[in-house]
């Protein structure tokens, strides 16, 4: 690594999931992060869609949490409204000049109360919702939005195009917080790596009139239909025709609209997302409208990702979605008013025409010109297709050192894929910064926390306005005067916004001033805001779990708009419930466990060794354990990578670097027998091919086990001796054997073994390997003949190139399906092959020399006994379950173990790579903490009554819970369970289900329970008794 | 299984006349028996044959379920019994570049935007397919690339570029001359022999220029004489055979429209001919003659400016042959589509037009020539020209839809009106016949001989459709101001 000077921290541009998970993984390993957003808010464009495939999550509510922990956290400092306009400056030392437009709000006073919104008179077309609706001059981007600041759009704005008119905003601004002088401010940034995630923009189906977009207004784009579906978009989930607001009968989607076009523009490439974004909206749309009929124009169906080929599946048997192979040339008006007619040749080459009430136009991703305009302030380099040029080797890295990216700017992908490149963006800059970790980050001290006196609670009630919001409905000055009547109460406050900055202050200032041991906010969620408050507890030294919330606003004031008497007796009787449980609440401390600085690797493949070299480069200590006796796993049998790059030659590299590197240590022919512990500390006993066990102690752990190929049974494979599967020919290949050199027709069958109903997956990069093969054959001797017959090409993103190429240098492709299989049968020169063209619609027979057989990528056998180890879920195909498909893609629920390559699903090299470098950025965020601290709030077992009945045991899904033998005072051995407090999430379930109250949770345990239980039982009446001391109240904030 | 159908019904399934559905049914073509009301009961068995017939699919069909079964369940495929074709890898010697078959990715959008896919079993996906993997004689044998009107809307919208066009053009070419449907070959013949397609002799042709022109002096014209072999005019102009043979006074709308704009312009006596259905037959060496003859016209005469005042295929033939042979006279003198000259007119005031003759609901047809084809092979389609135009004359104007790129061909384009696939051509018709019942409109403005005798003489007829087609010099003629001289 060169030296130099290292700044430790890193700009992040561009604030959608994969600059946010970059954002975050930096800021937990170490690093401060200057986040910077083009609009007003985080979070891109996963706020704007409904759903995400294939889980059908909402996808606000997954983003969500992460919004609110980059809001948050201390090491990111967001920066809206902002446009990088010159870089100086070289790797590990960059200057960076950012400009931050104008946003005529002064962000620390505003309170998002919303009140500049409901008055202002302008209103606009609203982005976010697609152009479907409005919103006004001064807006938050969505409700959810962070920050959580107004902004004003100043195209628009009265009184910024003339300052004589309106201005209203200001004079109702209760935190005048209105600024209409404000100017542009010049930042100037210091940091040692840049990560670049700009994003992508949906393409705009305006711009040929074939599509009917704009034109008809039946025709929706997918965005827009995403807004639609949102049940907090522009028509509260409800899908109607926008011609006459009727409920439709039959929808229309059209693919590759924007992509895979060189003519109507000039997207070559294929989205991606587009056919699973279809899929799921057809789903929904059935879900809502269970009788549309719905049907999906396509090429090909492009479901090649984890689970996608069954969500696909699933679609046409429990939805009865119709897929039809056909391009539709363009849209007409159709029969009826509003609806539309299709006119296409079905696949039995028929002219059909079909009438539709709807249409939806499943639009492509491109680059928007602001990432085109930034690539080129930053000098680096782009690919035909606009997206930045990265090498499948290091797909997170661009022409320039030190500057990193990310995201849709890689080329166009999906959520996993983002969120896996920001994580691995954020490896590849802690690697280069790793010297000057910790050295811009701050760690806030807190006073020392003073003892908590039991049995005479000292309760400070604060009862929030939230603006209006609460204080709309509730009549909170009744609502406050009942709360001095409660036991223990001793003081009342209420605020305007409990949440804002100075309230914090003064709420800290009271705890000290009045003596308070624990605080009730009767407020909104803890979910967004009990961290918040936490702090506060914190600062003013108190144990932080001392506090409870009563969510007045969402579950009350939101929801009993109607019926403002009855919605102020429920605040009372919230606000009673949680001083009833606050009262029997202890302190709380968190366990610290010293983190092992050692990772453990299992396999020795590309994607180990990448997560290897990442962490050693981190400066951690690494054991990198390969079953074989050579590292390099599956792409050993590789050749080249989809853009043509050489893998033989990378692999010796990175076999070079991984034994010269010192912090490593490889194991070969070593295998993993047993494993106990928990994040921070493990300890593992791994077997040498001698036989000799060694326990080695780690504080996290990487699982790149691999796949595994499959030997075909089908298509007289082992029968007919030129019936050959991809990796043997790929070797004869190599060494131009006879049958090759000779060779003058090749016939390629695809989907051997994959996407049956044996295994209803797809192997994801044999398309593009054979395609490879193919093109290197033609060019070697271009009068061979080549066919490739396949079900769906996948050439997903810029890969459609290559399949392009192959067309025009006259490889034959030919679509099969499983009914109609190809036939092979010994010929007199190889094979004769018959098989059944899907244009012509007959059968067509060729001679051929050799045939290769693209087989699909199994799981790795050794996962089974992987997974029992170390206790972690396999899906149905036997490859590793993450915790979560979209938004936690290397990790599991068990913290400290994180999984990667084909362990996971099949996929080519350079997505193992970037996933392996998420794996490293999770296990350093981890490993680079000299301690963990462990969530106080767990399950203990009472050991009075747990008699060991381990009902427990098989619920908890964290695998906690273990049943130990124990010896009583007088010596009698009976049985009881153990929970690891390292594993335990405090997740309740086994509370739950003990029939002996054998087992408590902290902060949730039985008495608290039933105190609340009983408090909501107990009649509110605040009027007729008496308190023995009237405690003071004022007016404050 | 018996069918209840309608005569209107069926004819407006198959795209035919009431009465050529009722021809059928006299004639035993489809049999039929009386039944109730006015309806009559066919067999499924011969409603499917004639389906087949005409490659549409059949609208009754129980059979048929109506949930489309899933893709992995076993579906029976028509064909696999039939002998296997083998490929045999023989490379193409329809076509060279890979441009104009090898690129196609299948995805069917020209399939989908031709009105006579499936008619013979075939459509363009299909005979770019047949192409490709060398099925040569049997690409040569079919009809389908002369029953293709070659209007370019599977082009338009290949989403690879594949140039279609340019493929069933050398389809058509590489034919023995032979077997290029009769008329269209005997017009060529005749054009190279005869300098005219329908082999006017000269004094025939020139006595009828002058007394034409004579009674335009009589009537609306005081002063008029016919300018034959004018040296030193600004513009020739070229004709189509077709009208100083059936419908001469045709001519005079131009004629009409020079006299008030008082241009400088004329015929020649030789070769006058504007139509070159070498561009339909691929014939390059007769369309290159043809061109070569305006050529030499215009050098003979000294004019600076050419116009192809009949047919959008005249202006795309001879403007394509002297793009491709003859590029320096393009330096020399002007090529007028019939739109600019006429803007021209328009913009210098040299014409005024009167907008209270046309009043009807008026609609523009695009010609393929003039529109798609030009747009991508000169970059301009006058589209906007022509609206210009028109509206300045009708000033009920409605569009049909789709229109201008998107258009549909009338069906009569690429010499399809001569040729002798009367069936199909109607049938490719239908949809330009359902565009404009759709838009109400009642003239419908063009400017090419073949769609509006397509449309005038044979769609308005088969489809009912009671409307009036004008040229778009025509409308122009009849709406000129009349100035007091």
């Amino acid at each position: 690594m060169p030296e130099g000077k290292k700044i430790g921290a890193v700009m992040v541009v561009g604030g959608g999931i994969a600059g946010m998970q970059a954002a975050l993984d930096l800021a937990d390993a170490g690093f401060f992060v200057y986040l910077i957003e083009k609009s007003g808010a985080i979070g891109g464009a996963m706020p704007q869609f409904d759903k995400t495939y294939p889980t059908n999550d909402c996808s606000m509510c997954i983003i969500a949490p992460k919004l609110v922990e980059c809001g948050r956290h201390r090491n990111i400092k967001i920066i809206t409204l902002a446009e990088v306009e010159q870089i100086q400056g070289t790797e590990g030392d960059f200057t960076a000049h950012v400009k931050e437009s104008p946003r005529y709000i002064d962000q620390e006073r505003c309170i998002a109360c919303g009140q500049c919104s409901n008055i202002c008179p302008v209103s606009t077309e609203d982005d976010f919702n697609c152009s479907l609706g409005p919103r006004k001059a001064i807006f938050i981007k969505y409700p959810q939005a962070v920050p959580l600041k107004y902004e004003i759009d100043s195209g628009v704005c009265l009184h910024l195009k003339n300052d004589k008119e309106c201005g209203i905003c200001r004079d109702i601004c209760p935190a005048e917080a209105i600024i209409f002088h404000d100017t542009p401010k010049h930042h100037e940034i210091h940091v040692g790596a840049i990560i670049l995630a700009p994003g992508f923009q949906a393409f705009n189906p305006q711009k040929r009139s074939i599509w009917g977009f704009g034109k008809f207004p039946n025709v929706l784009s997918s965005m827009q239909l995403e807004r639609i579906l949102a049940p907090t978009g522009p028509t509260g989930g409800v899908l109607a025709r926008p011609s006459d607001n009727s409920s439709p009968k039959s929808i229309a989607f059209l693919q590759c609209v924007g992509s895979r076009d060189k003519n109507h523009c000039n997207n070559e490439y294929c989205s991606s997302v587009c056919c699973m974004s279809a899929i799921k909206e057809a789903i929904m749309i059935k879900e809502l409208l269970p009788e549309v009929e719905i049907t999906i124009f396509y090429t090909d169906m492009r479901t090649h990702g984890k689970d996608f080929d069954r969500y696909f599946n699933r679609s046409q048997k429990e939805y009865n979605i119709q897929y039809t192979r056909a391009k539709i040339h363009s849209l007409e008006p159709g029969d009826r008013k509003g609806s539309l007619r299709l006119h296409y040749a079905n696949e039995q080459g028929r002219q059909v025409e079909k009438f539709f009430d709807m249409v939806i136009l499943s639009v492509g991703l491109e680059t928007p010109d602001s990432a085109i305009i930034l690539a080129e302030r930053m000098g680096i380099h782009i690919t035909p297709d606009r997206f930045a040029s990265i090498s499948a080797f290091m797909p997170v890295s661009t022409s320039k050192k030190g500057i990193f990216t990310c995201g849709a700017f890689n080329g166009p992908r999906d959520i996993p894929q983002a969120v896996i490149g920001g994580s691995a963006a954020a490896a590849c800059a802690e690697e280069l910064l790793s010297a000057a970790r910790f050295q811009q980050t701050a760690e806030i001290s807190y006073p020392e926390e003073r003892h908590h006196q039991e049995g005479q609670p000292r309760i400070g009630v604060y009862v929030c306005h939230c603006g209006t919001n609460i204080a709309g409905v509730i009549d909170v000055d009744n609502v406050a005067t009942y709360a001095r009547t409660l036991p223990g109460v001793i003081h009342v406050e209420q605020n305007l916004f409990s949440c804002a900055q100075d309230t914090q202050d003064f709420i800290t200032q009271q705890i000290r001033e009045k003596n308070l041991d624990s605080i009730v906010v009767a407020a909104c969620s803890p979910r967004t805001h009990e961290p918040l408050f936490r702090q506060t507890l914190k600062a003013a030294g108190i144990n932080e779990f001392l506090i409870e919330m009563a969510n007045i606003r969402n579950q009350d004031a939101w929801v009993h708009k109607n019926t403002p008497g009855m919605a102020t007796e429920k605040a009372k009787d919230l606000i009673r419930m949680a001083v009833a449980k606050v009262t029997l609440q202890k302190p709380l401390h968190p366990i610290k466990v010293p983190v092992i600085a050692r990772a453990l690797i299992i396999g020795g493949g590309v994607s180990g060794m990448t997560s290897a070299l990442n962490l050693a480069g981190q400066g951690f200590k690494v054991e990198l354990i390969e079953k074989s006796s050579l590292l390099g796993g599956n792409a050993l049998h590789l050749y080249q990578t989809w853009s043509g790059e050489h893998v033989p030659l990378y692999l010796k590299e990175l076999q070079e670097k991984v034994f010269e590197q010192e912090n490593i240590t490889v194991h070969l022919k070593t295998t993993v027998t047993g494993s106990t512990g928990h994040a921070g500390h493990f300890k593992t006993v791994i077997k040498s091919g001698s036989g000799r066990k060694k326990t080695i102690e780690h504080g996290a752990t990487i699982i790149a086990s691999g796949g595994k190929r499959y030997i075909p049974k089908e298509f007289s494979y082992g029968k007919i001796p030129n019936v050959v599967a991809s990796i043997e020919f790929d070797k004869l290949h190599m060494h131009n054997e006879v049958r090759i050199a000779n060779g003058e027709s090749f016939v390629f069958i695809q989907c051997v073994g994959s996407r049956n109903t044996q295994r209803p997956y797809c192997s994801k990069s044999c398309c593009t390997h054979s395609i490879q093969s193919a093109i290197k054959l033609k060019k070697e001797v271009p009068s061979r003949r080549i066919y490739i017959l396949y079900r769906e090409i996948r050439t997903y993103g810029q890969r459609e190139r290559i399949y392009n190429q192959a067309r025009e240098l006259g490889i034959i492709f030919i679509n099969y399906e499983l009914h109609g299989e190809p036939t092979i049968a010994e010929g007199e020169k190889g094979a004769l092959v018959q098989v059944y063209d899907h244009v012509l619609h007959r059968p067509l027979e060729i001679e051929a020399d050799l045939v290769i057989l693209a087989s699909a990528t199994l799981s790795n056998p050794d996962s089974k006994d992987l997974a029992n180890i170390f206790k972690l879920p396999l899906n149905s195909d036997g490859f590793f379950q993450e915790a979560h498909v979209k938004l936690r893609p290397v990790e599991f629920n068990t913290d400290g173990i994180f999984v990667t390559g084909l362990a996971h699903y099949p996929k080519p090299v350079e997505e193992s790579i970037s996933q392996s470098l998420a794996a490293a950025a999770k296990a350093s965020a981890l490993l680079s903490k000299k301690t963990i601290e462990l969530d106080p709030i767990t399950a203990i077992v009472d050991l009075e009554h747990c008699d060991g009945c381990a009902l427990c045991i098989e619920a908890c899904p964290y695998a906690a819970i273990t049943l130990v033998e124990t010896a009583t005072s007088d010596g009698e051995e009976h049985k009881i369970v153990e929970i690891d407090p390292a594993l335990c999430k405090g997740c309740g379930i086994c509370q739950g289900i003990c029939p002996k109250r054998g087992v408590n949770i902290t902060g949730f345990d039985y008495d608290q329970l039933l105190a609340q239980i009983e408090a909501a039982l107990q009649p509110a009446q605040g009027h007729s008794q008496a308190t023995p001391a009237p405690p003071e109240q004022s007016h404050g904030k | 299984m018996v069918y209840e159908v309608k005569v209107n019904e069926l004819a407006e399934e198959f795209g035919v006349h009431r009465n050529t559905i009722r021809n059928w049914i006299n004639s035993g073509t489809l049999p039929a028996q009386e039944g109730p009301g006015r309806r009559y009961l066919i067999q499924l068995e011969d409603y499917r044959k004639l389906c087949e017939k005409y490659g549409r699919t059949p609208r009754i069909d129980v059979t048929q379920s109506p949930v489309q079964p899933p893709l992995d369940t076993e579906l029976p495929i028509d064909n696999f019994d039939t002998e296997p074709s083998l490929l045999t890898g023989k490379s193409s010697s329809l076509y060279s570049e890979p441009a104009l078959a090898d690129t196609c990715n299948t995805c069917g959008s020209c399939a989908s935007s031709c009105p006579i896919s499936g008619v013979d079993g075939l459509d363009p996906r299909k005979i770019v397919r047949m192409a490709f993997l060398g099925f040569e004689e049997e690409l040569l044998a079919s009809d389908w690339p002369w029953k293709c009107t070659l209007c370019g809307r599977c082009e338009e919208s290949c989403p690879m570029n594949v140039r279609i066009v340019e493929l069933m053009r050398a389809l058509r070419a590489s034919r023995p001359r032979g077997k290029v449907p009769s008329p269209i070959q005997k017009g060529i013949t005749t054009c190279l022999e005869k300098g005219n397609n329908l082999g006017i002799p000269k004094t025939d042709f020139m006595d009828l220029l002058s007394s034409l022109g004579k009674e335009l002096h009589n009537s609306d014209c005081p002063g008029f004489s016919t300018p034959i072999d004018v040296r030193g005019s600004r513009l020739l102009i070229t004709i189509n055979s077709k009208e100083p043979f059936a419908q001469p006074e045709n001519m005079t709308w131009w004629w009409r429209i020079f006299h008030a704009a008082k241009e400088s312009w004329t015929i020649s006596s030789e070769n006058w001919e504007g139509v070159n259905w070498a561009l339909y037959s691929g014939d390059d060496n007769a369309m290159k003659t043809i061109v070569e003859r305006i050529v030499d016209n215009m050098e003979r005469l000294n004019c600076q400016a050419l116009l192809l005042p009949e047919c959008g295929h005249a202006y795309y033939a001879t403007r394509l042959g002297l793009q491709r042979w003859f590029p320096e006279t393009l330096e020399k003198f002007t090529v007028y589509s019939v739109f600019d000259l006429l803007m021209e007119y328009i913009s210098e005031k040299r014409i005024t037009l009167d907008n209270t003759t046309h009043t009807q609901l008026t609609a523009i047809h695009d010609s393929c020539n003039y529109g798609r084809k030009s747009l991508k092979t000169f970059g301009n389609a006058f589209y906007e020209e022509s609206r210009a135009i028109v509206q300045a004359c009708c000033p009920n104007y409605t569009e049909l839809l789709p229109n201008r790129n998107d258009t549909y061909c009338c069906g009569a384009g690429g010499g399809a009106w001569a040729s002798p696939y009367t069936v199909e051509r109607v049938y490719y018709g239908s949809k330009k016949a359902r565009q404009i019942k759709e838009s109400k409109a009642k003239l419908i403005v063009t400017s090419c001989h073949n769609c509006k005798d397509q449309m005038e003489k044979s769609l308005n007829r088969e489809f009912d459709l009671d409307i009036e087609v004008k040229y778009i010099w025509e409308l122009v003629a009849q709406s000129l101001t009349r100035v007091l001289s």
